[in-house]
């Protein structure tokens, strides 16, 4: 089996790699990159632990193979704070108790930043749609939501 | 997952002649969401070589050129929902499409790995064949056109050769007189149970008779069709709910003569009936 080059940019950061092409990117940002706040779960695309942004889109990363990332920019759950400020979804998902056992979170915040760098002021449907994708078997989703309704207001602010 | 090799092709002259070369080694790589999957179970063969056509620009592009819509094969199920060529002349498959998985599996999956996947469940299809949708297969030495009806052979297998890799769906806009609906019942899940669905068209004349009528249901034949025997009802008469339930239990005796009686048959053939009455229903 021949590796593969990839050239990518993964949270701001421009690299190139030689990877084993049969590997999945969700695993190859753990395991490889040492990236583990990308969550593990179902790997078979249902549960949306593994949600990353690709090119700003929200993609399962089990079902990425990690070649596909080539010429693509990858942003992980680890790219959210800036100069050491937490990002505003994150800072809500505090202030809401959004967060129990945590599993759900570096997910659930990638598919919010989706929808919130498309849609700044989306209402309570668009947003469960949005994570219609990100199970979370504690809260209940209701916290989610508020917390990420209240991160667009203070975004837009 | 086990090694195979992976070769990135970045046209369909490339993908197409790299496709001759390995034929049946070969597995043509899209969304992924479908193929990752299998590639990851323990018990199936791993192809020798995946081909990655994800970089192939010219195979992600929705046009509408005279009365018709030209699909290329990469097209995401997201893409396929905001369309506005869609929305306003195949609202059905920008229905069905909205659907499909998650936001993260709309994002990656692509109307072509879900007709070539040819699972009973792809929600894309029904929608596709009441269009009357033509398919293009292009192999190194050919390119044929055929109606993607004619695809199917059963459940997860086509008539398309190893060589062969889909580069266009095309089918007409319906005319400002059609109306169209697809209903599905629940949420998929990656373990492919099939979930029942009705995707219709239904056009009538200024004084509201049915002048075209197209039903087809998803996981309910052995390999989807126009349901005929059903659209035939229709044809001349005012709609009406008798004359919908009476098309609906047509499709369920069409179902279970293909079929036979089987375990799900006492909950399909209900819901199946009730979902074709919906689905006209919505196309008034
Ligand atoms: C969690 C989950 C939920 C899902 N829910 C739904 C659902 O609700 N409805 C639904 O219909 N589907 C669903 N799917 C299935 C899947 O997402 C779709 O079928 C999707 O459209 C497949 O497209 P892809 O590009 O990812 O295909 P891939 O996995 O890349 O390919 C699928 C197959 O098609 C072949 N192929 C792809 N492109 C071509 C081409 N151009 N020419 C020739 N062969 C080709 C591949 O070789 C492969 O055999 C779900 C999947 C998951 C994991
Ligand atoms: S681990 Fe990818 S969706 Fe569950
Ligand atoms: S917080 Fe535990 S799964 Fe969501």
């Amino acid at each position: 089996m021949k590796k593969v080059k990839i050239n990518t940019v993964i949270n701001n950061r421009t690299y190139e790699f030689s990877v084993a092409p049969n590997q999945t990117l969700l695993r190859f940002l753990r395991e490889e990159l040492g990236l583990t706040g990308t969550k593990c779960g179902c790997e078979i695309g249902e549960c949306g632990a593994c949600t990353v942004l690709l090119d700003g889109e929200a993609v399962n990363s089990c079902l990425v193979l990690v070649p596909q990332i080539d010429g693509k920019e990858v942003l992980t759950v680890e790219g959210l704070a800036k100069d050491s400020k937490l990002h505003p979804l994150q800072e809500s998902f505090m202030d809401h108790d959004a967060v129990h056992c945590g599993f759900c979170t570096p997910g659930m915040l990638m598919s919010a930043k989706a929808l919130l760098d498309k849609n700044p002021d989306p209402d309570e449907k668009e947003i469960r749609t949005a994570i219609s994708g990100n199970l979370c078997r504690c809260t209940g989703y209701v916290q989610i939501v508020e917390a990420i309704n209240d991160a667009s207001e203070k975004i837009k602010e | 997952m086990k090694p195979f090799e992976y070769k990135a092709v970045h046209s369909v002259e490339e993908a197409v002649s790299v496709l001759a070369e390995y034929g049946s080694d070969a597995r043509i790589l899209a969304g992924g969401t479908d193929l990752l999957i299998e590639l990851r179970k323990q018990n199936v063969k791993t192809p020798k070589v995946v081909i990655d056509i994800s970089f192939i620009k010219e195979l992600r592009s929705i046009e509408s050129p005279n009365g018709t819509i030209v699909l290329r094969p990469l097209v995401t199920h997201s893409e396929i929902v905001t369309s506005k060529v869609i929305q306003q002349y195949a609202s059905l498959l920008m229905s069905a499409a909205s659907v499909i998985g998650s936001p993260q599996i709309r994002n990656k999956g692509t109307v072509g790995g879900n007709i070539m996947n040819a699972a009973t469940c792809a929600d894309t299809v029904p929608p596709l064949i009441a269009l009357g949708a033509k398919i293009t297969l292009r192999s190194k030495a050919n390119s044929r056109q055929i109606d993607l009806s004619d695809l199917f052979v059963k459940p997860y297998q086509t008539k398309a050769q190893a060589e062969e890799l889909l580069t266009e769906i095309n089918f007409l806009k319906l005319s400002p007189n059609a109306k169209s609906s697809f209903i599905k019942l629940g949420r998929r899940n990656a373990l492919a149970i099939s979930r029942l669905s009705v995707a219709a068209i239904l056009t009538q004349d200024k004084n509201g008779k049915i002048t075209d009528a197209r039903i087809v249901p998803g996981a309910a034949l052995p390999v989807w069709r126009r349901v005929t025997e059903a659209e035939k009802l229709l044809i001349g008469e005012k709609p009406s709910k008798e004359l919908f339930v009476t098309a609906g239990q047509k499709v369920s005796e069409v179902m279970i003569s293909h079929t036979g009686r089987r375990w799900s048959t006492e909950y399909k053939e209900p819901v199946i009936a009730v979902l074709v009455r919906r689905a006209l229903e919505a196309c008034l």
